[in-house]
């Protein structure tokens, strides 16, 4: 996994490396009605312990490839100018602790990405879905291995080209099985991340 | 047991190739310009009677606000007139002939177009779709809505001034899977082609006006002086005397 996130760090680097040099000049991206992205984000997870009850301390890596695509042209005036994408997204966590384990999620994912500033472009996004573990069952907070993941951030894009963009940003993430099992404490966890995203 | 299990084996995989087609289709509507059947008009005209046309202003609006002209919409507007044959040869904005003769039409050509994304609509129902895990995909539709208006004021030699107008409208349909920035342009371009085919109708039908042989040459040096002559609120008058059809 660490090789796994090394290469990814390089290929974001050398990709933001020769995409500047390549583009020097003011690149301002044209997203409309239909525009697909793909994209592949990575971070580091690290937990929250919201009640006294909570004991585990939850981290490690996350791998996030996603696919959305753009449904409107951009809406409203001003600052908060821009649009609404949706699509999927594949959740990779790896557990390091309390016990090497893994979990993998699907979540439909919506974002709105504001446009007024151009190249630059901040966007709040939210995502849910069903999310297998084998870390349920093996700790206090949650009885069972299916649960369900839900996250909520806000990130930056930066169009190094105008089909290019790197994404950094943070999401709050959420572990639970709404309530088909107990106990069902929730994992609770902070996710900062960075990646990159294609748009044709 | 087996059995059921390959019967709903193959009633799913059905399911899932249906959904996937049926999630993945868009479709365009175009709407006529005019209810009224049209038909078809030809005239043949001799070469030496057609004049050239002289393209004098082309403006651009979108959504009632104003744009830069693309030399693309100009050249599929002048390649329409073309294809009439009325003119003899057909000069965009800002190009000079050298061979216009005393004979020649100029055109102001204004485009105004409409469009209707209806972008929270398809907000809401990308929320719903999402909600679903993508199951309510293949049954609701997204929609982007284009309209678009097209006048040619033509101006004969005399100062005989006619404005003809093509409308038309469209709506794409899509379903989520099925949307791509393309169908944004085969939509306009549907509705374009619609629009120059009113206008051309509506030229072709009034060929007569635009033959050489139709009006007499003003005389073009008694016209200079008595525009220098007269004061602007009597040229606004006089002008207000031209003819100006609307179809």
């Amino acid at each position: 996994m660490a090789s796994l996130v090394r290469r990814f760090t390089a290929l974001v680097f050398g990709a933001m490396m020769t995409a500047s040099f390549a583009y020097a000049e003011d690149v301002s991206p044209t997203i409309t009605v239909g525009t697909q992205e793909v994209g592949l984000t990575a971070g580091y997870m690290l937990s929250h312990r919201l009640t006294y009850l909570h004991k585990t301390q939850q981290h490690g890596p996350a791998l996030m490839p996603s696919w959305m695509i753009t449904l409107t042209d951009p809406v409203g005036d001003g600052w908060y100018r821009g649009q609404v994408s949706l699509g999927a997204e594949m959740v990779y966590l790896e557990f390091r602790e309390p016990l090497l384990t893994h979990g993998i999620g699907f979540t439909p994912r919506i974002k709105y990405t504001f446009v007024a500033l151009g190249r630059l472009r901040p966007y709040a996004e939210f995502t849910g879905g069903p999310f297998w573990t084998d870390l349920g069952g093996r700790v206090r907070e949650q009885a069972n291995e299916f649960n369900f993941i839900l996250s909520g951030g806000v990130g930056v894009s930066w169009f190094i080209t105008p089909q290019a963009a790197i994404n950094v940003g943070y999401r709050f993430h959420h572990i639970s099985n709404a309530g088909t099992a107990f106990p069902n404490l929730g994992l609770n966890a902070s996710l900062p991340f960075a990646g990159f995203s294609f748009f044709f | 047991m087996t059995m059921s299990m390959f019967r709903w084996s193959v009633l799913s995989l059905a399911g899932f190739v249906l959904c996937s087609i049926t999630g993945c289709t868009r479709w365009i509507d175009v709407k006529p310009a005019d209810t009224a059947p049209k038909e078809a008009t030809t005239h043949s005209l001799p070469n030496d009677e057609r004049v050239p046309f002289v393209t004098n202003s082309f403006h651009l609006s979108r959504n009632g606000s104003s744009q830069y002209p693309s030399a693309d919409l100009e050249r599929r507007i002048l390649s329409s007139l073309q294809e009439t044959s009325l003119f003899s040869t057909l000069t965009p904005l800002g190009e000079k002939s050298d061979s216009l003769g005393d004979k020649h039409v100029s055109a102001r050509i204004t485009v105004e177009e409409t469009i209707e994304p209806h972008s929270w609509l398809s907000a809401f129902k990308g929320f719903v779709i999402g909600g679903s895990m993508f199951l309510l995909s293949p049954f609701i539709d997204l929609e982007y809505g284009y309209a678009a208006t097209v006048a040619l004021e033509l101006e004969r030699w005399d100062g005989h001034v006619t404005r003809y107008e093509g409308r038309s409208s469209g709506t794409v349909y899509y379903k989520l899977f099925g949307a791509t920035p393309v169908m944004i342009d085969e939509l306009k371009g549907h509705v374009t082609e619609a629009c120059l085919t009113d206008l051309t109708q509506q030229l072709v039908r009034d060929t007569n006006l635009y033959m050489a042989s139709s009006a007499p040459l003003l005389d073009t040096g008694i016209r200079t002086v008595t525009v220098k002559a007269k004061r602007p609120a009597i040229a606004h008058s006089t002008r207000a005397l031209v003819p100006v059809t609307t179809p």
